[in-house]
Order: structure tokens, then C-alpha cells, then sequence
């Protein structure tokens, strides 16, 4: 008997709760809690697989079923067990997502709150012919509270001006002092000498299983790279190559923008969602792909951080450019007969048409 | 679902379409748009005059039928445009301001070109604080109300994104200013002076550097040091008169004045004071200058000076034949005011003196003019800008020899479009 079978028998009890709380679903909603999944999938007009698969017509989807999508096999055999995507199994499933289907590739934690989970499958149901239209039509009230309505005036506080506190501080006596517990909630940077690392720590067997959880899917098992999603191993004694490869290991000079990035940006889609242990773990973990520590033991800490630094710190030098030859100054440039007879071609446009159809026209030279 | 306006290939020409039909695709398109009787056999009725049109005739939509007004639809094929291959995802990307479609100084809010790095960041005004923290006196909390409380002032700045024609240092590679030189964009800002921030804080004596911070999934951060901070930099709340853009950073970004537009934190949420720089990513793993000795610069702030003839250029054909015509651009320099820019039509032989028309303010775009009588014969274009310093924009091959292939940055080369015979120009470099 399938494990998904089990949960039949609550789809009554659920479909219930879904009718009660039908005011509570709201697409548009679910249109910006949609944007924690937009870094890894695409709805809509166009949609596309990306690191996941698009989600048009998900409703009524066999699970693993999307033709062109390499799926986990833990997801395929789910399909194959009997698992279809509809408004009970998407509950269940974003809600834990590696608890629902276990070895899923799908990288998200899931979404702890219920409205988010109900607005978010509302959403979605916009772009599945198969969807009940009940999920489809965000109730009058949600709407009504979601939408900012345009104003003629603004209105007037309800305090009299003279009554107005003003504080003593600076100049002009404006804003207020940032209380301690703000400022701990925002200045989160962490700067080369340690300041600013929190208390904590983690090893690099920690790191590796939430590098491969949270990372991987972009960066590569091996920090290779997916497609053109930046490596972060590898690269040594590139720097002179024609083609150099920047990576954690072959360039970064600092160990501790590593923390301080992966703390505040990463995963791409849900920042700030790894607290301090698991940063230390991520970052040991890195460390370890770019051999700077080789010992899988090594406890990364506010401690240990100290002891770390990466090879390349010293090839760094401060704008020079002034320098260069072509920065001289009061140098009157050539205005006739500049250069040796007619001017030639010697290159053209390597690309002619830059919104190319297929990747056959890709050129070089990536941003990220 | 997609943002991206259908992609026109008639305004990007492409190899396949001028060989297919000369300038059938692009050119006629422009004729269509812009150009009007060419076509015409001498002594025929122009009946663009000699019919009635129905904008002659019937009345038009009245006030409010646009509340917010929008372009004419003939100006649809005027959009910001990316290149897909560049990068790993939409929501980490880039796009480029169609620069051969504009004139005069100031860039149109909705063509300024956009880049995040996790996003628009969708911000509730009254929601969003400006933090002021580490080596002051006294850290604050403002709010945006509490902003437009401080003076303000209005300045005309460019913004130039420090990978701006990185594409192009293996040589040509991009056919179109848009894309060679289209992470550009030049607005009149309305904001506060970060010093006037700062002092309303109080830095002490040990600050010497700043940290910019932006509320976005980012949280893009740079250090700035505190000469710059205390000299030009602007806490921008509008842009060319009304609120900032969410794609430029709504409700307050930060403004840094012929600075790499990296370090223009959009969406800005913290200022913090220290004593050294905190080496973040943007300013160690990215926005660092690799050399041929395989060491590399950082804090390479400054964006040089440099100029780009948009029209004609890859996207912008000539289309009326031989006679009088003018060629146009742009030129900027992160170090000050322009104070000159010469033309060359046969590939930097020899140069002759543009005209600068419009406001000549530091650190922002200059308009360029050469008007001359175009004989038809094959030319090789090219702008060279000198600014106010008296620095020099450089050739490709100077700033080859100095830094290599690989430096990806700050490429302020001069740019040679091959005008054809024909009127179709085309991105090359020459001997």
C-alpha cells in the first residue's frame, strides 16, 4: 500500500478546513509569497524549467511526472506510487517538504505559516486549468485588505503638533536613538579581524549535509558550478589563464565574506534563514571544498576563525590606475593623421543578434 | 507572468535579417516609424497631407483617460532589453537602457537600466528605516518621514554600472550602444546629504569608513570610505521628480557621484560607521580588477571617462541616404565635468571637435553633436571624451596593454561602429 494512500482519509477533514478557511486564501497574496519558490521555479506565460520544474497545470500533475525535468528519485517514485499534485497533497508538501517526500531534490525548508501555504497553492491555481475554481477566487475580504488604494489626501495625525516630542540629539532633532535590539538585528556584517562573528560553531560533516541540502542544487555537489551559477571550488592557478576561474579557494582574499555573505544572502530566495551554527557548518563545509582545511573534524567558531585565511589575501593592491599610461594629463591628443595609413577591421561583432534563439550564440563573459 | 516586453527582433538587426533583405527589417521599420515620405516617387502627393486622417477628424480621449500617462504605443519598441546568456537567472541579472532611442541629458525613469541582486525589493514606505549605527555618537533610527525633514538638494548625476561594455575586452562581441554601453542612466536626484545624516549622528573621531546596506534578500553591502561619504553622497528619495523607481531602489537609495553603481545601495536601510573596510562580496569576490600577473585590484571606485556615438549605431541605422546628417552621443566622467569631445569618421585618423549642447554639470551625461554632410561612403565612427582634468578616454588596445583580457571592469575604450554604405552600422574594432 502506498504511504500516500494514508492520507485519503483526511482529505474530508482537510477539504472542511479549506472551505472554513476560504476567505484566507487570496492569490494575489500568494503572488509575493510565491517569490521564496521564483529563484527556482517559473509559473505563468513562458514558464520554464529552472533548478525546478515550471508549475503550469501542477494541479492534477503526477508527482515527478514533468517531461524535460530531471526529478529526484525519491520523486518519481512517488508518482509512482500514486502521489498527484492537488490542494491536499501541495498543503502537505510545502509545508515539509523533505518530511512529505523524503530525498527530495527541492532544497526549501517549507513554509511555516498556514495563510502563506493557502494564499501560495491559490496562486498557483491561476495557472492550473485543473484547479477547483473556489481556490482560484481570492475571497472579498482578503482582496478588499491586500489592495492599497490610491488617496486624494493624506490624513491629518490625531495629535497636536505642539504636543510633539523632540528629541535632543544632532542638528536638526530628527529620528529617533536605535535601541541595542535593533541595532543586534541589522548589523549582522562580519569584517576580516572577526568583528562582528557571532558566538557559535559547526563542523564540516555539519556543513556537508546542509551544504547539500541548501546549496548544491545551484553551486554543484563539488561547488562546480549548475549552469551559471557562480563556482566556489576549485580554480587554482587559474588566475593567469586565459579563462580564469574566481572561486573561494583560487581568489576570495577573506575567509570571513564567506560567513558574512552566505548569512545574509544565501540560500538565493530565502536569506537570512541560517542561523549562526549552521553558518559556521556552511562555511567549514566551503573551506573544506577548496582544501584550505582538509580535516572533516574541523570545528569552525567564533573562536577557530582566527586560524583560517585563504592564499590568494596577499595578490590584492589598491587602485592603481592613475598610473597607466593613459591617464596622463595635459597630454593634447592627435586630431590629424593619427596611426599608420587607413584604418582597418580587424574584429567585428562576434554576436549579431544578442537575444539569440538557442545557446549556440551565447558569447563570453558572464555577470553575477 | 514575464515583465519582458516581446522582444522586437526588427530593432535588434541581426546578420540574418540585413542579409535577407538589406534594410527591409530594421531600416524599414524605422522608416515606418520616423521617416515618412522616402518612398515616394518625386511629384506625388505626400498623402500623409493629402488624406484625412482620423486624428484630424475625430476627438481624441479626454483628461484622466491615462491618469498616469504612458508613451505613444509608437514608442513601444523603446524598452530596456537583457541578454539572457549573461546570467544565471532573471531575479540576479542585468538590462540595459535602449541609449540609442534617447536624447538630451536626463534618462526616463522606466528606461533606466536595472540590476539586483535577489529582486525588486518591494518596500512599504512606511515600513522601511534608515539605521545609522557603529562609531557615532549616537546611533538613530529615521524613518522616511523623518528624511524629507532634513535639506534637500537636486543633482544631475550618471550611474554607471562598473561592468558597463565588460563584454567587450576580447573585442567586439555586442551589437548595439544598448548593450555595449547601455548599463548607464542619468537622473536628477532629490535627497539629503549622507553628511548631513552622519553629523545629525555624530561620527567619531575612529570612523573612517562607512558600510551601505540595503533591505533587499541581498542585503547588498559596500564600504565607502568617509572622505567620499562626507563629500558629494546623496540620500536619494526621488528621481527625476517623483519617488524612486522599486527598480532603482524605492523608497531611498544611496547616490556615490561618478562612483561604480554597485556601491549605489538601492533600497537603503543601514549606514554603519567602523574604522576599516569589511571586504563583503561585491567589493572582494566581484568589482575587483584581475591583472596579467594574476594580482588584482580592489577599490577601483572611479568610472572614467568615456563617451559612445547611440545614433547612428547597430540599432539605429542611417535610413535617408546621402546628405546632411548628424551624428550623436553621450560622454561622462566619474572624475567631473566634460570639456571636450572629438569625432573621428575614419577610425580615429583624424578628429574634429563635437558639439557639447545642454547642462554641463560634474558627473553627469554630456550631449554630443557633429553634424556633416555624408557622402555615402563606407566610415568608421568613433567619440573620444576629455574631461575637465584633462584625462583622455583611451583605446581599447591602450587599456588591453595595461590590463589585459580579464579584468572585466571599468572598460572605457573608445568604440568604432563600421557605418555601412547602406546606412547599417555594426560593432568592430579597427587597425
Amino acid at each position: 500500500m502506498s504511504k500516500f494512500l494514508k492520507f485519503t482519509a483526511s482529505i474530508v477533514l482537510l477539504g472542511a478546513a479549506w472551505a472554513t478557511n476560504a476567505s484566507a486564501q487570496d492569490a494575489d497574496a500568494g503572488e509575493k509569497v510565491f517569490r521564496k519558490c521564483a529563484a527556482c521555479h517559473a509559473v505563468g506565460d513562458g514558464a520554464k524549467n529552472k533548478v525546478g520544474p515550471e508549475l503550469n497545470e501542477i494541479f492534477g500533475r503526477v508527482a515527478g511526472s514533468h517531461e524535460d525535468f530531471k526529478y529526484s528519485n525519491a520523486m518519481v517514485k512517488a508518482g509512482e506510487e500514486g502521489l498527484v499534485w492537488d490542494h491536499d497533497s501541495l498543503t502537505q508538501y510545502l509545508a515539509k517538504p523533505r518530511d512529505f517526500v523524503k530525498g527530495t531534490r527541492m532544497a526549501f525548508a517549507g513554509l511555516k505559516k498556514d495563510d502563506e501555504i493557502a494564499n501560495v497553492i491559490a496562486y498557483l491555481a491561476t495557472f492550473s486549468a485543473n484547479a477547483e475554481q473556489a481556490a482560484a477566487e481570492p475571497a472579498p475580504a482578503a482582496a478588499e485588505g491586500g489592495e492599497t488604494k490610491p488617496t486624494e489626501t493624506a490624513e491629518a495625525p490625531a495629535t497636536n503638533a505642539a504636543d510633539a516630542v523632540i528629541p535632543e540629539h544632532g542638528v536638526y532633532h530628527l529620528g529617533r536613538e536605535a535601541l541595542p535590539e535593533e541595532v543586534a538585528a541589522w548589523d549582522i556584517d562580519v569584517r576580516p579581524d572577526g568583528v562582528g562573528l557571532p558566538v557559535g560553531s559547526g563542523t564540516v560533516a555539519d556543513g556537508g549535509v546542509l551544504y547539500d541540502e541548501n546549496c548544491a542544487v545551484c553551486h554543484g555537489v563539488f561547488g562546480e558550478g549548475e549552469g551559471r551559477w557562480p563556482v566556489l571550488a576549485g580554480g587554482y592557478d587559474t588566475l593567469t589563464a586565459d579563462r580564469p576561474v574566481k572561486t573561494i579557494g583560487s581568489y576570495w582574499p577573506f575567509a570571513s565574506t564567506i560567513f558574512d555573505y552566505v548569512h545574509r544572502a544565501m540560500p538565493f530566495g530565502n536569506a537570512r534563514s541560517l542561523d549562526a551554527d549552521q553558518t559556521y557548518a556552511i562555511t567549514a563545509y566551503l573551506l573544506y571544498l577548496n582544501d584550505i582545511v582538509t580535516d572533516e573534524d574541523f570545528e569552525l567558531s567564533n573562536e577557530t576563525f582566527s586560524e583560517v585565511s585563504l592564499p590568494n589575501e596577499e595578490n590584492f593592491y589598491p587602485d592603481d590606475r592613475l598610473e597607466e599610461a593613459n591617464f596622463a594629463t595635459n597630454v593634447e591628443p592627435c586630431m590629424e593623421n593619427c596611426g599608420d595609413g587607413p584604418a582597418e577591421i580587424v574584429m567585428r561583432a562576434r554576436i549579431l543578434d544578442v537575444t539569440p534563439d538557442g545557446d549556440d550564440e551565447s558569447g563570453a563573459g558572464g555577470i553575477d | 507572468m514575464s515583465q519582458q516586453p516581446e522582444k522586437d527582433k526588427n530593432f535588434v538587426p541581426s546578420r540574418r535579417s540585413f542579409l535577407q533583405g538589406g534594410l527591409t527589417a530594421a531600416g524599414g521599420a524605422a522608416v515606418a516609424a520616423i521617416g515618412g515620405g522616402a518612398a515616394l516617387a518625386a511629384g506625388t502627393p505626400d498623402p500623409a497631407i493629402t488624406e484625412l486622417k482620423d486624428w484630424n477628424q475625430y476627438s481624441g480621449p479626454g483628461v484622466d483617460a491615462a491618469p498616469y500617462g504612458v508613451p505613444s504605443p509608437f514608442e513601444a519598441h523603446v524598452v530596456r532589453r537583457d541578454v539572457p546568456w549573461l546570467t544565471a537567472d532573471p531575479i540576479s541579472s542585468i538590462n540595459f537602457t535602449p541609449l540609442h532611442e534617447l536624447d538630451g541629458i536626463i534618462t526616463p525613469n522606466g528606461l533606466c537600466f536595472e540590476r539586483h541582486h535577489s529582486g525588486v525589493a518591494e518596500v512599504d514606505p512606511a515600513e522601511h528605516r534608515l539605521m545609522i549605527n557603529g562609531l557615532v555618537d549616537k546611533p538613530l533610527v529615521f524613518t522616511m518621514q523623518d528624511l524629507m525633514r532634513f535639506p534637500r538638494e537636486n543633482r544631475v548625476y550618471f550611474l554607471e554600472c562598473a561592468a558597463n561594455s565588460g563584454m567587450e575586452w576580447r573585442g567586439a562581441q555586442l551589437n548595439g550602444c544598448q548593450f555595449t554601453h547601455g548599463m548607464l542612466h542619468n537622473v536628477m536626484y532629490t535627497g539629503v546629504r549622507l553628511r548631513t545624516l552622519l553629523e545629525e549622528a555624530g561620527v567619531k573621531p575612529s570612523g573612517k569608513w562607512i558600510l551601505a546596506e540595503g533591505a533587499d534578500a541581498s542585503g547588498m553591502g559596500r564600504s565607502i570610505p568617509i572622505e567620499k561619504a562626507l563629500d558629494d553622497c546623496l540620500v536619494a528619495f526621488k528621481m527625476n521628480g517623483e519617488a524612486l523607481r522599486p527598480e532603482q531602489g524605492y523608497p531611498v537609495r544611496l547616490c556615490v557621484p561618478g562612483w561604480e553603481g554597485n556601491m549605489w545601495v538601492k533600497w537603503l536601510r543601514r549606514i554603519e560607521v567602523g574604522d576599516k573596510p569589511w571586504q563583503l562580496r561585491e567589493e572582494t569576490s566581484k568589482y575587483t580588477d584581475l591583472m596579467p600577473d594574476g594580482r588584482a585590484r580592489r577599490f577601483t571606485w572611479a568610472m572614467d571617462v568615456k563617451s559612445v556615438i547611440t545614433n547612428p549605431s547597430p540599432q539605429a541605422p542611417i535610413t535617408h541616404g546621402r546628405g546632411h546628417t548628424i551624428i550623436t552621443g553621450v560622454a561622462w566622467s566619474g572624475h567631473g565635468k566634460i570639456k571636450r569631445v572629438d569625432v573621428s569618421i575614419d577610425g580615429g585618423r583624424n578628429w574634429q571637435h563635437a558639439r557639447i549642447d545642454g547642462p554641463s554639470l560634474s558627473r553627469s551625461l554630456h550631449r554630443f553633436y557633429y553634424e556633416f554632410n555624408w557622402d555615402g561612403s563606407p566610415l568608421y565612427l568613433q567619440s573620444r571624451a576629455i574631461d575637465e582634468h584633462g584625462y583622455v578616454q583611451p583605446t581599447k588596445n591602450a587599456l588591453r596593454a595595461a590590463r589585459g583580457d580579464n579584468s572585466i571592469y571599468h572598460n572605457n575604450g573608445i568604440q568604432t561602429w563600421y557605418l555601412k554604405s547602406n546606412g547599417e552600422a555594426e560593432n568592430v574594432e579597427v587597425s
